[in-house]
């Protein structure tokens, strides 16, 4: 019991990070598998992540919970800390990937009816909590008179990217079954006003940050993996907006007034040009990862490597799905080496946690 | 690392394809039988539809079984479509398609029961399903695409839209006749272009 109470109290806000990396696995596997014949096995291994992201999330939510109840005192250090009070949406955003996982290949377990009504359980209760801990935090933000500019890093995104992920199940939810049903307008307006929230948040957050790095010095080497998240935001936008598409074809061609071929080709060169900013900004991380943070040897070993899982593989779907519409050939040759190196890079991830924990570092946790 | 942490490390990696691998090898196996009736193949008695240079035939399987892993299976219609380009140069084609039961209850197609069966279907009609929203098929090519539709229940007529040419939608429409799906006409439905 003295050790569950322990593990309680140190339980960071950071886990829902490790949900979100194996849930999206999920995606990037259904999506590889629709590739070719040969990678059809991969819907089942995606299955396979799913069921695995379905038991860290119910393992990681109960002392998650219980922490806000038994030791609200660090609950509250953490929600005022400038880093670590970031990853608070983390567990809600695991909501919105369960529930798109549940979407996407919970009929395979559920069949359709179940799966979908489930999936949209998991949307509310997401997009609760994430509008909750976003008004929360930038309460806190706006009140704290201790941030100052060397606090400011991409982790900071999560919020805003928290926001992002609401209408990616929106749109899916209305892809199928809920399109022709009363509850279609209110998904549409929740959808719709996260977006905007995200967007705007992203950007505002985004010239912060930006800010820092140019003016300041760069984060300290356990931060580094952070700029990861910077690949997410766009990388969920193209997602969003080719499941609206798919969404708006799937109602017959037309969603709220909203024609598909009036919206399809503007879609695909915005979705284009948003994902040229993800790639190009992976191809900045590797660049920083490599020519800073490893060269001078500051890479320390951190649970925050959770951070490298999620937007790498956001931007795998996002890929994916552009492949849907656009160069199709050579955008899914991309998403089969992307969705190959997610996998690498998970594995990475687990074996570090493992470690990670092996080394006491847990009961440790640095502020 | 000491050997626990790798072992624990090894069974989380591990867990995804351990459940995946077998569940495929299940499925692919044929170990789960598939209950599945072809009733129409448009193509074997010429009855596809041309307009503009396209050719769309279509087989119908009205009672395509699928058994998710926890619950009881469900029957679903299913159509693959097929698509011949007889101009003399290739089209780019945006299908989609609605499911319409009596008292114009409309029903999008389930694209996820669709990537579910694929494989099967495939290999039952020797065609390849394209993955892409949007496809272009070269002159005198055939390009094919499955389309599945959660069953009402006690169905007994429906018609299906295809929205593939520009200024008209292709309609089937289908009844049960002695217990048999016919398909007993198709029209060429001309699309509202006003403002309304």
């Amino acid at each position: 019991m003295a050790m569950f109470k322990k593990i309680v109290k140190n339980f960071g806000p950071e886990w829902g990070a490790a949900v979100m990396g194996t849930a999206a696995i999920c995606i990037t596997m259904q999506l590889s598998s629709e590739v070719a014949r040969p990678f059809s096995s991969l819907l089942y291994v995606g299955l396979g992540f799913y069921l695995l992201a379905t038991v860290m999330f119910m393992a990681f939510l109960i002392p998650w919970t219980l922490r806000f109840f038994m030791y609200p005192e660090e609950i509250k250090k953490d929600l005022q800390h400038p880093i670590r009070g970031n990853f608070f949406p983390t567990m809600p955003i695991s909501f919105i990937l369960a529930g798109t996982g549940t979407n996407k290949l919970g009929p395979m377990l559920f069949g359709p009816w179940f799966a979908y009504h489930l999936s949209i359980v998991f949307f509310f209760l997401g997009a609760v909590g994430i509008f909750t801990f976003g008004y929360l935090l930038i309460r806190i933000q706006f009140l704290n008179k201790g941030v100052r500019l060397e606090h400011a890093n991409f982790s900071w995104f999560i919020p805003p990217v928290s926001h992002l992920i609401i209408p990616v199940l929106g749109v899916c939810s209305m892809d199928v079954y809920w399109a022709e049903t009363s509850l279609a307008p209110v998904l549409f307006l929740i959808s719709m006003i996260a977006l905007g929230v995200g967007f705007f948040n992203f950007l505002f957050v985004g010239a912060a940050v930006w800010h820092r790095y140019i003016y300041h010095t760069i984060p300290q080497g356990r931060l580094a993996p952070t700029v990861m998240v910077g690949i997410a935001p766009t990388a969920i936008i193209v997602i969003f907006l080719i499941k609206f598409i798919q969404a708006i074809e799937a109602s017959q061609g037309t969603l709220f007034g909203i024609n598909f071929m009036s919206m399809f080709s503007p879609i695909k060169i915005i979705a284009s040009i948003l994902w040229g900013f993800s790639f190009w900004w992976l191809i900045l991380v590797t660049i920083l990862l490599f020519t800073h943070y490893v060269k001078i040897k500051d890479h320390p070993l951190e649970f925050g490597w959770w951070a490298y899982t999620f937007p790498f593989e956001a931007f795998a779907v996002a890929t994916g799905l552009l492949a849907a519409c656009v160069a199709s050939h050579f955008l899914y040759g991309m998403l089969i080496i992307l969705n190959t190196l997610a996998v690498i890079i998970w594995i990475t991830v687990v074996f570090g946690t493992i470690k990670w924990l092996e080394s006491g570092a847990f009961l440790k946790p640095q502020h | 690392m000491k050997a626990r942490s790798i072992i624990i490390a090894l069974v989380i990696i591990l867990i995804p394809f351990i459940i995946g691998m077998p569940l495929f090898l299940l499925r692919s196996s044929g170990r789960i039988p598939v209950k599945a009736h072809l009733v129409t193949d448009t193509r074997k008695n010429n009855g596809g539809v041309a307009y503009k240079g396209i050719k769309v035939d279509w087989t119908f399987c009205p009672d395509w079984e699928y058994k998710p892993l926890f619950f009881p299976a469900e029957e679903y219609l299913v159509f693959m479509f097929h698509y011949r380009n007889d101009n003399e140069s290739n089209v780019q084609v945006m299908p989609s398609y609605t499911f319409a039961s009596p008292h114009n209850r409309r029903y999008s197609a389930n694209e996820e029961i669709s990537m579910y069966i694929e494989n099967a279907l495939e290999n039952k009609l020797k065609a390849e399903d394209q993955t892409p929203i949007t496809f272009e098929i070269p002159s005198n090519a055939t390009k094919h695409y499955i389309v599945t539709f959660e069953k009402p229940h006690s169905l007994d007529n429906f018609y299906v839209d295809v929205d593939v040419f520009r200024d008209v939608t292709l309609r089937l429409h289908y009844k049960k006749e002695d217990g048999e799906w016919s398909n007993y006409s198709n029209e060429l439905i001309r699309k509202y272009k006003g403002r309304g």
